[in-house]
């Protein structure tokens, strides 16, 4: 192997790759656009309280006791319709998901003892329907409770599994970073073996002295730069545009070592078997994108039905992304070793298939 | 002189199918070899086997004088490649792309001369996806100059390019020659082969079928001159028809074959008749075209199409 013939393909690579503009967009926009839009839609998930609209046709003190509690818990934030209004036309002008009405009767009817009853319309289809029963029912069962002079025998105290607190930015960036090395190595790889093999590029590189194993070095060593330069720039943003605080560990920096080796040859063999340009990136699609959605990238791998579950674990993203989940943010070295071990002993295997196989003459 | 490339018998076989069929090919140091056939003659795997790409099935080759199986590592020193339908890396500079390849070699001709020697000093930086298809050939053939070779193999390096494009093409392939190269051509064009050519191996069906300097393949399967006489009227063909001559009519022009060295003198005496008028008199060589014509019973360009 002569160092020399690696380094020539890396600077070639090195200024051709930034010269590519779709190269910058898949390889830094994306992955930061990503990061933008479902961080607006879930980071603020769960902390922000929900509008909840009343029509109190109560004008005693039971109701204004009750307005006040729901008040207090912080999971609600009331807005007020007026009791004369036609309340089914208005909630439909409105599409509302949810509605409390408190009756007239109501303050007379616990003054007398009698059953109180709110009346509370929800939209079950609604994700934060959960929410406004939760705030209510817990005011209701409290005020019960009070009213009954019961004690509290049993209060639960609420704590966060995560050593520190953690935004879902937290949990998604590590799925981002390992997706976009995930997607840079298979295509470029890829693209690059059918675009040198259709160009002719193969066949004038198969008559000079480097070898396919010093082509595939530095393809693999390329690919290294560019996924560190990813965690680099996904990390600084997160960092910089949202706070967020991770950390880099040496099993970070293997976990993108071996991630990047595995996946840039886990490419070469995609092009390999498929020699055609164009079946080949479908091919690179059929392959990556079940990983993309299927191995926790996106959201938690206990939310899918359980055979998807055991799908997940034979794909080697999920490994990669638990990984540095593990030790980016949840500090959870044992796990992350046993990750690293799988998509390790994974890249290995795929290296050495993708050296075996892949051919610059023609048969 | 030193022989640049020895093949005997060689075969190349993909399952059922012959694709080179036992040739025989001796090329010179300082030649220029033209292998010449339609799409499919098997020329450019004959080629790509003495560029160490393929595999043989049999036969012998050695090239530069070293087995192509034995000595691999010596010949691709030695030896510069523009592969078939080769495009350089889209983004990188003509000058880059040099570099690329020169650095790949231990020895290796400075890359300003190159570009010099191809005419592309105005061309040095721009990106190689921005060059019309001829300046694209000229960087392939810089590239194949890298190592400053002393046996070039360039495989249709002309085929796509417009007529002037190609003329181009051909002043570089000169000025390889003039340097002395021995440099393989393959090509499905008989005026290139013609024009450029010391030696010429016409190939069909995977095997050699006329070879030689192209005047030696003219002169030994063509069919002589030809003398064409346009606007010919009837009293002409009458007169060349009672005399014996052996001729073609072919749209009003009569396309008379100069046996011997009389048979001008004769078609002259007929044509000086009063009764006889005709717009001009062309006087045709055989052409390599007619010898693929005459040796395959087909023409080129129908193989083409």
């Amino acid at each position: 192997m002569r160092p020399k013939h690696v380094l020539v393909d890396l600077k070639g690579q090195a200024r051709s790759f930034f010269r590519i503009k779709s190269n910058l967009f898949w390889v830094f926009a994306f992955p930061l656009l990503l990061i933008v839009i479902f961080g607006a839609i879930f980071s603020n998930m769960g902390s922000e309280a929900v509008t909840l609209n009343v029509q109190n046709l109560d004008e005693g003190p039971g109701s204004q006791q009750m307005l006040a509690a729901l008040n207090e818990t912080g999971m609600v934030k009331l807005k007020f319709i007026s009791p004369s209004t036609d309340l089914d036309q208005y909630v439909k002008d409105n599409s509302l998901a949810y509605v409390m009405v408190i009756p007239a009767n109501y303050s007379s009817n616990l003054a007398s003892n009698v059953t109180a009853t709110v009346e509370l319309r929800l939209d079950e289809t609604v994700s934060t329907s959960g929410t406004v029963f939760n705030a209510v029912n817990g005011v209701v069962n409290a005020m019960n409770l009070y009213m009954a002079g019961g004690d509290q025998y049993i209060v639960i105290e609420v704590g966060s599994i995560v050593q520190k607190r953690f935004t879902f930015l937290d949990f998604f960036v590590p799925g981002i970073i390992g997706l976009t090395i995930m997607t840079t190595c298979v295509f470029n790889v890829q693209g690059t073996i059918s675009r040198f093999r259709a160009n002719g590029i193969f066949r004038k590189l198969a008559t000079t002295p480097m070898t396919p194993f010093e082509w595939l070095l530095s393809r693999i060593l390329w690919h290294l730069f560019i996924s560190f330069l990813t965690l680099a720039v996904i990390m600084g943003f997160g960092m910089l545009i949202f706070g967020m605080s991770m950390s880099v560990n040496l099993v970070v920096v293997l976990m993108i070592i071996a991630g990047s080796a595995m996946f840039s040859a886990l490419g070469m063999i995609v092009a390999r078997f498929v020699k055609n340009e164009e079946t080949a990136s479908m091919a690179a699609n059929a392959i990556t994108f079940p990983m993309m959605f299927l191995s926790g990238t996106f959201f938690q791998l206990e939310m899918m039905p359980s055979y998807l579950q055991q799908i997940a674990k034979v794909l080697p993203l999920t490994y990669m992304s638990q990984g540095l989940r593990d030790a980016m943010v949840y500090d959870n070295l044992a796990d992350a070793y046993f990750n690293l071990a799988v998509v390790a002993v994974i890249g290995v295997i795929f290296v050495i298939v993708a050296v075996l196989i892949t051919r610059w003459e023609e048969e | 002189m030193e022989t640049v490339i020895e093949v005997r018998g060689l075969v190349k076989r993909y399952g059922d199918l012959i694709a080179v069929n036992g040739i025989d090919l001796d090329v010179k140091a300082g030649e220029v070899c033209s292998i010449l056939g339609p799409n499919g003659a098997g020329k450019t795997t004959s080629v790509e086997i003495m560029e160490c790409l393929r595999k043989k099935t049999s036969g012998e080759v050695r090239i530069l004088g070293h087995d192509i199986q034995k000595g691999q590592r010596e010949i691709k020193k030695r030896i510069g490649v523009l592969p078939q339908s080769f495009n350089a890396f889209d983004y990188l500079t003509v000058k880059e792309n040099i570099e690329y390849f020169g650095g790949l070699f231990e020895k290796r001709i400075a890359t300003d001369e190159l570009i010099e020697a191809v005419q592309l000093q105005d061309k040095r930086n721009v990106w190689f996806t921005n060059l019309s298809g001829g300046l694209k050939q000229r960087v392939g053939v810089a590239i194949a100059m890298v190592n400053d070779p002393d046996l070039v193999f360039l495989d249709e390096p002309t085929t796509g390019l417009d007529p002037k494009a190609r003329r181009e093409v051909w002043e570089v392939i000169r000025k390889l020659k003039s340097q002395n190269k021995t440099v393989i051509l393959t090509t499905h064009y008989m005026e290139e082969a013609e024009v450029l050519s010391d030696h010429v191996a016409i190939m069909n069906d995977g095997r050699f079928i006329a070879m030689g300097t192209p005047k030696q393949i003219v002169d030994q399967y063509g069919s002589g001159s030809t003398c064409i006489v346009k606007g010919a009227n009837a009293a002409a063909t009458e007169a060349v028809r009672s005399a014996g001559m052996a001729f073609e009519s072919n749209h009003g022009d009569l396309l008379v074959r100069m046996d011997n060295k009389g048979s001008l003198a004769k078609l002259i005496g007929l044509l000086s008749s009063s009764e006889v008028t005709y717009d001009e008199v062309l006087i045709k060589g055989s052409s390599l075209e007619d010898v693929f014509l005459k040796l395959t019973g087909k023409k080129l360009v129908e193989v083409e199409q």
